[in-house]
C-alpha cells in the first residue's frame, strides 16, 4: 500500500537535520522505499510504498521510526520525538462532563482483538487547524470538519484507523458487535448500499440497526454531521481475514480496511484513543463524558528469536561484530538479551509481531539497516555438471533460426484466445481450457491449437505487406488431462510449430518443410492423404506426415471457406507439427556418404503411371543400386518426369548398362499391385 | 572452302562479335579442336599437308591474333563502360526471430556460461506450486499484487516462474540446484507496461553457504554482459513471501550514468524482485534448510528487453503486424 507523508508531519516524531532529499535517499536504500518526493508549498511530501508485512511503516510515527534507526549508518544524527508508546493511561483527560451511558456487547471474541471507545459531549462542530488540514491535503485526505479531520490525522500520524460516531443516533445507546448474516443490508458513508453476505464484522444498534462496517467504513445511519454535539470515539483491531473478505467482496478497499487486514498493533489502541481525546478536547471543545472502555481480548503474547552471529555471517557473506547487531536490533525497537560471545536472544517489540518469527528474519533487519548496497558482489563457484538441458528446448531455437534464415518471421501470439476464432477455424473449442476470471471475452481460452491464431495474423496483416507471407509460430498449446479430472491432475502442455505462407505454391511451401526435415535429419519422412475431421484443412490437398510409422503433423491447404471467413483470397498452405515428435526425432548422430570418384550419368525419364509420385520415387531407387540420385521434375497427365542420377563408385558406367535401366524403369508403371511397395511409404491411417 | 575464304569468313564474325562469350564461341567454330582451320586441314590430300604447312599455321596465328585483339577491344570497353555502383542489390527472402526469443536466448547463454541449467516448468500448474507452496497462504494480502488467473479453484495460470523454484527442488533432489528458468507467465492486467501473459526468467541457486553478496555478484555478471560492462546493481529492502530477506534490485541507468535523468530515479531503474530462499519453502521442496542456503530472483523478459531497447510500449512486443516483427 502507497500512502504520502508530508515532511512536516514526519518531523513532528522525527527530530534530524537531514534534508528531506537525504532522508528520502536513506529510507529508500535501508528501509520503505520513498517512490517519489515532491515539494509543495515550502513542505515535501514523501510517496511511500509501506509493504504488506510492514503495515508499521504506514504512519508518520512507524517512518520516523525507520528514519532514526537509519540516519545514523549515513553518519547523521537521528531520534525518535513525541513516541504514542509513551502515552500512559492515566493520560487520559478526566471527566468534566455528565456522565452519558453506552453499553457494550460484543457477541464473539474472537472478532476483535481489543474494543475502545469512549463517549464525548458538548462538541462544537467547526474547521480543522490549519496545520492539520494543510497535512491531511498533502496526504491525500480530503477535510470535512475537525472531528472527521482529527480520526484521519490519528491515522496518519500513528497509522490507526479511528471512527467516530454520532452518540445521538445510536438508539439505545447500545453497541452490539457480531458476525453478519446473509442479506442483511447496510448503507457505508459513500452512500453505498452493500448487500451482506454473511460472516462479516457489524454493530447493531439498540433497534437493531446495523450502524458500521468494521474496519471497512462507517454506517450511514450514525454519521457525524454540523449539529453532532455527542459522540463516541472508537479505537479497534479486528479479525485480519475477516476484514480482507468482507473489503474485498463489497469493493471497499479503504485505508482503514487495508490497515487492518495486515493486523496493526493492538498495543497502539489506547495511545491513540487518548490522543484523539487530546485533540479533540483542544479542537471541538469536546468534554470527557464517561470512561474510557478497554476490552482487550487478544493480549500479544511475548516472542523472543535466537541469533547466531556466525550464522548470520554465512547467509549475509559479511563480517558483522555483536556490537553492530546488536545496535541495530536495539534502534529497531528490538530487546537484546546475550547469550554468548556469538549469540543472542531479541525480543520482538509488539508492533513486529507478525512479521519477526524466525532467524533469517533479523538477519534481514540487521543486513538492511547496514545497507545492502555497501556489501559487494561475488560469484558463486557452485557447479552441477551432470544435470542437462531438455533437447526440447534447444531444438526450439535451432528451428527457429533455422525458419527465419529461410525467410519466415516468427510471431508471437497471446495463449489467451477466444472461442470466437476457434469457430471461424471450424475448430472445436471442447478441448480449449476456460478461464474462470477472463480479463476479457477475447482472452477467455487458453488454446489447444495455435492454427486459428495463425489465421488471425495472416488477416491482419491483409493489404499492409507485399506477398509472399511466410509465418511461424512455435510455442505451447495447452490440452485438457484426459486421464484424470482438472482438480488432481493439470493440463498437458505440448509445442506445436505451426508455419503458413501464403502466394506462395504448394510445392515451395512443402519444400520448406522438407528442408527443415533435412536439417534435422528425420529419417524416412512420408506424406499420407487425411482421413477423418478435416477441420479448416482442404482435404484433397492436405497430408498427415510420418517418420517410419510415427505421425508427426499435418501439411497442406486452408479450405475456401474457411480462407473467405479470415478474409483470405490467396492460396494458403499451412503445417502444425508436434514439436516434441520432432525433438525425439531429430538426430545429431549421422555420418556423411563419401563422394563418388566417378561422374554421374545423368537421365531424364518419363514414366506413365497412376501411382503416387512418393512411391515412384521409392520403386526407381529400388530398381537398382546404380541409381544414386532421384529428381522430380514434372507431370503431364498421368505422365510423370523424373531425373534420375546413376553412379557406381568403383568405375565409370557405361551408356548401355544405364539404358538397360531405363527401359525397365519406363515399365514400372505398368507393374501393378503395391505388394512391392515398402511400408514406410503407405498412407498410414493411424 | 579454300584457307583465304575460311580467315575472310573467321575475320568477319570476329568482328561482329559484341560480347566476349560470343566472341569464345566464334572462336571455338574456327579455331577449335574440330573448327573450320582444322577441319580444312584434315581433308587435304596427304601429300599436300606438308606442303601447306607453313601457310596454314600462318593464317591460323593471324586469326589467333586478331580474336586476342578483338578480345582486348571488347574488355577495353566493358572496363571503361559507365556503371553504376549504387544501384541496390535484390534482397534473398529474409525471415526475423522474434524480439522476445531473440532476449530469451540471450539470456540463456549468459546465465548457462556460468553453469545455470535452462529449464522451462508449467505455465498451467496448482496453487501449491504458484503460491502456497511458496509461503503464501490462501487469504494472505500478498496475493493481491499476483491478479492471478484461475483455471479452477486449485489451478492457474503462474504468475511468475517462481512455481519451477518447488518443482526444481523435486526433481533434483539435492542440492546443488543452479537452474535458470525461463517460460511464459499470466496476470490480468494490460496498460502500457503490462500484457497478460509475458515472460519471466527465474534464478534459482542453492548449495551451502550460499550468501547475499553471491546474489549481487550473479546480479552484476548478468547486467554486464546484457546491458553492458559499466553497469551494476544494487539491492533494496522489499518483501516477499518465498524469500527471507527480500530485495527489489535496481541497475544504474544506461541514459545518464547513474546521475538522474528523465527515465529513472536518481540514476536507478528497477530491475526486479529477489532474495534469499525461505526456509519455508526450502522444506516444502524437500531440502534441509540448516544445511542449505540459497538465493532466487525472478526478472520480466519484456522489462530488460524494454530496457535495453527503449521500448516505450511493451504491448508493441506482441504486435501482429508485419511491418513491425520484420523490423526485429
Amino acid at each position: 500500500m502507497d500512502i504520502k507523508l508530508p515532511d512536516s508531519t514526519l518531523r513532528k516524531y522525527l527530530i534530524t537535520k537531514a534534508t528531506p532529499e537525504k532522508v528520502a535517499e536513506a529510507l529508500t536504500l535501508c528501509g520503505p522505499s520513498v517512490d517519489r518526493l515532491h515539494h509543495k508549498n515550502g513542505n515535501s511530501v514523501y510517496d511511500i510504498e509501506a509493504i504488506t508485512n510492514r503495515v508499521d511503516t504506514a504512519c508518520a510515527f512507524g517512518v520516523a521510526r525507520e528514519a532514526a534507526a537509519i540516519l545514523p549508518l549515513f553518519g547523521i544524527k537521528a531520534k525518535l520525538n513525541n513516541s504514542p508508546y509513551d502515552i500512559k493511561a492515566t493520560d487520559l483527560p478526566e471527566r468534566t462532563a455528565v456522565k452519558l451511558p453506552l453499553i457494550v456487547e460484543i457477541k464473539d471474541e474472537a472478532l476483535i482483538p481489543r474494543f475502545a471507545a469512549i463517549v464525548l459531549s458538548d462538541l462544537i462542530v467547526a474547521d480543522a487547524p490549519t496545520e492539520m488540514k494543510e497535512d491531511l491535503e498533502l496526504s491525500g485526505v480530503r477535510t470535512l470538519n475537525n472531528l472527521i479531520d482529527i480520526t484521519n490525522y490519528l491515522t496518519l500520524c500513528f497509522g490507526q484507523p479511528v471512527h467516530i460516531f454520532d452518540y445521538d443516533k445510536i438508539k439505545g445507546h447500545k453497541m452490539i458487535l457480531r458476525e453478519s448474516r446473509a442479506g442483511e443490508k447496510l448503507t457505508t458513508l459513500d452512500g453505498k448500499i452493500h448487500k451482506l453476505l454473511g460472516g462479516d464484522i457489524v454493530i447493531e444498534d439498540g433497534e437493531g440497526r446495523l450502524i458500521d462496517l468494521c474496519g471497512i467504513m462507517g454506517g450511514k445511519l450514525s454519521e457525524v454531521d454540523e449539529k453532532t454535539q455527542k459522540a463516541v470515539l472508537f479505537v479497534q483491531t479486528y479479525q485480519p481475514k475477516k476484514i480482507r473478505r468482507t473489503s474485498l467482496y463489497t469493493q471497499e478497499r479503504t485505508l482503514a480496511a487495508q490497515i487492518f487486514e495486515k493486523q496493526p498493533d493492538t498495543k497502539l489502541v489506547i495511545p491513540t484513543l487518548i490522543e484523539g481525546v487530546r485533540l479533540l478536547v483542544k479542537h471541538a471543545r469536546a468534554k470527557v463524558a464517561g470512561e474510557s472502555i478497554d476490552l482487550y481480548f487478544q493480549k500479544p503474547q511475548a516472542k523472543t528469536v535466537k541469533l547466531d552471529i556466525k550464522w548470520l555471517n554465512r547467509l549475509i557473506g559479511y563480517d558483522f561484530d555483536f556490537k553492530t547487531v546488536t545496535g541495530i536490533l536495539k534502534n529497531l525497537g528490538f530487546g537484546i538479551k546475550k547469550i554468548s560471545a556469538s549469540s543472542l536472544a531479541a525480543s520482538v517489540p509488539t508492533w513486529r509481531l507478525h512479521d519477526i518469527s524466525i532467524p533469517e528474519d533479523l538477519a534481514e533487519e540487521v543486513a538492511r539497516i547496514y545497507g545492502y548496497f555497501r556489501l559487494e558482489g561475488k560469484l558463486p563457484v557452485t557447479a552441477n555438471l551432470s544435470v542437462a538441458t531438455d533437447p526440447l528446448l534447444d531444438w526450439e531455437y535451432a528451428v527457429k533460426r533455422y525458419l527465419a534464415d529461410l525467410g519466415f518471421t516468427e510471431i508471437f501470439n497471446y495463449s489467451l484466445v477466444s472461442r470466437d476464432i476457434f469457430q471461424k477455424a471450424n475448430l472445436d473449442t471442447d478441448h480449449s481450457i476456460p478461464l474462470t476470471n477472463p480479463l476479457a471475452k477475447e482472452f477467455g481460452f487458453m488454446r489447444c491449437s495455435l492454427i486459428p491464431s495463425l489465421l488471425m495474423d495472416l488477416e491482419h496483416n491483409q493489404g499492409k505487406v507485399n506477398l509472399p507471407i511466410r509465418i511461424f509460430e512455435l510455442s505451447n498449446i495447452y490440452l485438457p488431462d484426459q486421464t484424470a479430472k482438472m482438480l488432481s491432475g493439470l493440463p498437458e502442455e505440448r509445442s506445436i510449430l505451426c508455419m503458413a505462407t501464403q502466394g506462395i505454391s504448394y510445392r515451395h511451401s512443402k519444400g520448406y518443410l522438407e528442408a527443415l526435415f533435412g536439417m534435422l535429419h528425420i529419417p524416412n519422412i512420408s506424406f499420407a492423404s487425411v482421413e477423418g475431421n478435416e477441420g479448416p484443412w482442404q482435404k484433397n490437398q492436405t497430408a498427415e506426415i510420418y517418420s517410419g510409422k510415427h505421425f508427426i503433423g499435418i501439411f497442406g491447404a486452408i479450405k475456401q471457406g474457411i480462407r473467405t471467413a479470415f478474409s483470405l483470397n490467396d492460396d494458403i498452405y499451412l503445417t502444425n507439427l508436434d514439436f516434441q515428435s520432432i525433438s525425439d526425432l531429430a538426430n545429431t548422430d549421422f555420418s556423411y556418404t563419401p563422394i563418388s570418384d566417378y561422374p554421374d550419368l545423368i537421365e531424364d525419364i518419363t514414366i506413365q503411371s497412376d501411382r503416387h509420385i512418393s512411391e515412384l520415387i521409392q520403386l526407381i531407387k529400388q530398381e537398382s543400386a546404380l541409381v544414386n540420385k532421384v529428381g522430380y521434375k514434372d507431370s503431364l497427365k498421368n505422365k510423370h518426369t523424373f531425373t534420375v542420377h546413376f553412379n557406381d563408385p568403383k568405375r565409370n558406367l557405361s551408356e548401355s548398362e544405364v539404358t538397360k535401366i531405363r527401359e525397365k524403369l519406363k515399365l514400372l508403371g505398368k507393374r501393378g499391385g503395391s505388394e512391392s511397395v515398402p511400408e514406410s511409404v503407405l498412407p498410414n491411417p493411424g | 572452302m579454300n584457307l583465304k575464304d575460311i580467315s575472310k569468313q573467321a575475320t568477319a564474325g570476329t568482328t561482329t562479335a559484341g560480347t566476349i562469350s560470343e566472341l569464345k564461341e566464334i572462336e571455338t567454330k574456327y579455331l577449335g579442336r574440330h573448327g573450320e582451320f582444322n577441319q580444312y586441314f584434315d581433308q587435304l590430300p596427304k601429300e599436300e599437308k606438308p606442303k601447306q604447312g607453313a601457310t596454314f599455321n600462318l593464317a591460323k596465328q593471324k586469326y589467333s591474333a586478331e580474336v586476342q585483339k578483338k578480345s582486348d577491344e571488347i574488355i577495353g570497353r566493358e572496363s571503361a563502360r559507365e556503371f553504376d555502383v549504387t544501384v541496390p542489390g535484390i534482397l534473398p527472402s529474409i525471415g526475423h526471430l522474434h524480439l522476445i526469443t531473440g532476449a530469451i536466448e540471450e539470456i540463456t547463454g549468459i546465465f548457462e556460461k556460468i553453469g545455470f541449467i535452462r529449464r522451462r516448468y508449467p505455465e498451467i500448474d496448482t496453487d501449491w506450486y504458484a503460491a502456497e507452496g511458496l509461503n503464501i497462504p490462501k487469504d494472505h494480502p500478498a496475493r493481491d499484487d499476483q491478479e492471478t488467473f484461475y483455471v479452477s479453484d486449485n489451478v492457474v495460470l503462474t504468475p511468475h516462474t517462481s512455481n519451477g523454484q518447488l518443482r526444481e527442488m523435486e526433481a533434483m533432489k539435492k542440492p546443488p540446484i543452479k537452474m535458470i528458468n525461463i517460460g511464459k507467465t499470466y496476470r490480468r492486467q494490460i496498460d502500457i507496461s503490462h500484457t497478460p501473459m509475458f515472460h519471466q526468467f527465474e534464478g534459482l541457486l542453492i548449495d551451502k553457504n550460499i550468501d547475499i553478496t553471491h546474489l549481487i555478484g550473479v546480479g552484476n555478471y548478468f547486467v554486464q554482459h546484457y546491458f553492458g560492462r559499466d553497469r551494476r546493481i544494487r539491492l533494496r529492502p522489499h518483501h516477499f513471501q518465498f524469500t527471507e530477506p527480500s530485495f527489489e534490485i535496481d541497475i544504474t541507468c544506461g541514459v545518464c550514468g547513474g546521475l538522474d535523468c528523465r527515465l529513472c530515479k536518481a540514476g536507478w531503474l528497477e530491475l526486479g524482485g529477489a532474495g534469499m530462499v525461505h526456509p519455508t519453502v526450502l522444506k516444502n521442496g524437500g531440502i534441509d534448510p540448516k544445511k542449505y542456503s540459497g538465493f532466487a530472483f525472478g526478472w520480466g523478459v519484456e522489462r530488460v528487453l524494454a530496457m535495453k531497447n527503449n521500448l516505450p510500449d511493451i504491448r508493441n512486443i506482441y504486435s501482429t503486424d508485419l511491418r513491425i516483427l520484420n523490423q526485429f
